[in-house]
């Protein structure tokens, strides 16, 4: 593998956490409002 | 090279901040709703985003990243992608399972409870002991983890530093549970992802950048520059394979979270936590890639030492401390899960089943045995990380053992002929064949070798039947797991026994299949399903905010 392919190879993961966590926190800010309009716990 | 330190007071306030924060999140969970299934199940209410990422929390530990790491140091370009992507891909292949055990028993606490409803009390007590010596053994290595951590980047010692972990640990997870746990498991994976996203690339720029992979590559052998490395697959990534989808039946963290999330977002938390598990772990293990590249020498010989050492070497004093959360926070987050799991187990499956008479559990008394148990768990970790026994290789060992009871398991969740006796039976079978051969105490040769091929063959079409089972019913797993028996059947003959970890994981799972199936088929009684539901439902007998 040549040294560019082998960066983007190293370097790709820490992209695709970038993307979960944008979903995670997406995900729990909309579970938090939801809580607070229905007036309920999270958990 | 120079590696840099956190000092005392630095350090003690980094901890002092992260278990500060995370005891003051779980004081906002309400006591006035505490009770027994809550302390153990959370409600079974939990959305998305929690119960995502609690599940992506509790499946990265700090041994899993170290482990990543050193895969990619011993086995080169693909090392990291043999560690994890076959453990992300088995909480995608659990995700089936998990869905028809859910719709079984909707209020369970934990899988052994079911096993009691299904079958009774042997069955109940051997996945119960097995889960219980799993979770403390994973206690213990996130002790260890973390004491060594501290020891690596601080003047603290490793005891001073597995005491502080513990203490922090178990504050904030006597107060309630699994509600506890999943609530700061949040937390902790956005520190976690988070500085995975900051680390690894600021390791490689702080490194030479593209250049290392230029300078560096006579470092490595051509088995590790190849990407399709047999070396890597068969030492690391087959016997993983056959371990990990072991540890997503027998380990109760992940039943914990499968009963606390909401029965419709099940599919989508399993998604997530697959590709977020996956992301993080290989990420981490490039870091072992780039050490390897770099001719790094691990400290005092240890491949464990490599992460914390790369991060030391080429990170400022910020981004050091921002390392040292992330190890914290996956260390954390996995030993809150074990006490959690640990109090469920002793509460519903040692008291709540079998102590009390049917029906007259009490709760209040359950919460007390839930919290003594993690008092005496935390005690027990401590006891075992000080003695720095090899944990990694024990929970190894706990994983094949785990590998016995699938078929076991997963056959008494579907199939209404499994019996009692099937069960117990094949699942002690699986495991007298299963030590001998993983400690050598048999020699693989001759015809031995020859009848350990075969079932070791046979092995390998029960673990991917019941991939494919899962997804696709029974026909195609049936179809499958013969087609992957006959792919292997040529090559393997004569040549697996030379690998006896692997060769001893199959057997466990070839003996215990083929067993449980021949007493089952033997057998003329019936199991009526709709009867687990009724039997593993709530201890609290007031109603359920839902």
């Amino acid at each position: 593998m040549s040294s560019n392919l082998l960066s983007i190879y190293v370097l790709i993961w820490p992209v695709l956490v970038a993307g979960v966590l944008i979903v995670l926190v997406r995900a729990f800010l909309s579970e938090v409002r939801a809580a607070r309009k229905n007036g309920r716990p999270m958990i | 090279m120079q590696l840099q330190h956190l000092g005392t007071p630095l350090t003690l306030f980094l901890l002092l901040l992260f278990f500060g924060i995370t005891f003051v999140i779980t004081l906002s969970i309400g006591k006035k709703r505490e009770n027994a299934d809550n302390y153990m199940t959370a409600g079974n209410q939990v959305g998305f985003g929690i119960s995502a990422a609690s599940m992506t929390a509790t499946w990265i530990w700090a041994s899993s990243l170290y482990a990543s790491a050193t895969s990619g140091y011993t086995y080169g370009v693909s090392g990291p992608i043999h560690y994890g992507l076959w453990g992300a891909l088995m909480i995608l292949f659990i995700y089936p399972f998990g869905k028809r055990i859910r719709s079984l028993a909707p209020h369970a606490h934990t899988l052994a409870e079911i096993l009691h409803a299904r079958h009774g009390r042997s069955s109940q007590l051997i996945l119960a002991g097995s889960n219980i010596l799993g979770s403390l053994l994973s206690l213990a290595s996130n002790f260890i983890a973390g004491g060594a951590l501290i020891a690596m980047l601080s003047p603290l010692s490793f005891s001073t530093g597995i005491l502080i972990i513990a203490s922090g640990v178990l504050l904030y997870t006597l107060w309630s549970g699994l509600r506890a746990s999943i609530l700061t498991d949040f937390i902790q994976v956005c520190a976690m992802l988070g500085a995975v996203i900051i680390i690894v690339p600021a390791v490689f720029l702080a490194a030479g950048g593209t250049t290392i992979f230029e300078t560096g590559a006579v470092n490595l052998t051509p088995e590790q520059q190849d990407f399709f490395s047999s070396e890597a697959f068969f030492n690391q990534g087959a016997p993983y394979i056959a371990a990990v989808l072991a540890y997503a039946i027998g380990n109760q963290t992940i039943a914990q979270r499968l009963f606390a999330v909401r029965e419709d977002k099940i599919k989508p938390t399993f998604i997530t936590a697959t590709v977020g598990y996956g992301a993080t772990v290989i990420g981490v293990g490039m870091l072992g890639v780039l050490a390897l590249y770099l001719g790094i020498e691990p400290m005092n010989g240890d491949p464990n030492n490599l992460v914390p050492q790369l991060a030391a070497s080429y990170l400022n004093v910020g981004l050091l401390c921002v390392f040292f959360i992330m190890i914290i926070g996956s260390m954390a987050s996995t030993a809150d899960s074990d006490l959690s799991a640990l109090s469920s187990i002793m509460m519903t499956d040692v008291y709540g089943r079998n102590i009390a008479e049917p029906g007259k559990a009490d709760p209040k008394l359950m919460l007390l045995i839930g919290r003594v148990t993690m008092i005496a768990a935390t005690g027990a970790a401590i006891y075992i990380a000080s003695n720095r026994l090899n944990i990694l290789e024990l929970l190894v060992l706990v994983g094949a053992i785990w590998g016995a009871l699938v078929f076991p398991v997963i056959a008494s969740f579907y199939w209404s002929r499994v019996s009692n006796a099937a069960f117990t039976i094949s699942v002690l079978a699986a495991l007298a064949v299963f030590f001998p051969v993983r400690f050598g105490w048999i020699e693989l040769t001759g015809t031995i070798a020859v009848i350990s091929d075969f079932l070791a063959v046979i092995g390998v079409g029960v673990i991917a039947g019941l991939m494919a089972f899962g997804f696709f019913g029974r026909r195609v797993g049936l179809l499958v797991g013969v087609i992957a028996a006959g792919i292997t059947l040529p090559s393997g003959m004569g040549f697996l026994h030379t690998y006896p970890v692997l060769t001893a994981s199959l057997l466990a799972y070839s003996v215990s299949s083929i067993l449980c199936t021949a007493i089952s088929l033997g057998s003329q009684t019936k199991f009526d399903f709709d009867t687990i539901r009724a039997e593993t439902g709530r201890f609290d007998r007031a109603p359920q905010h839902s």
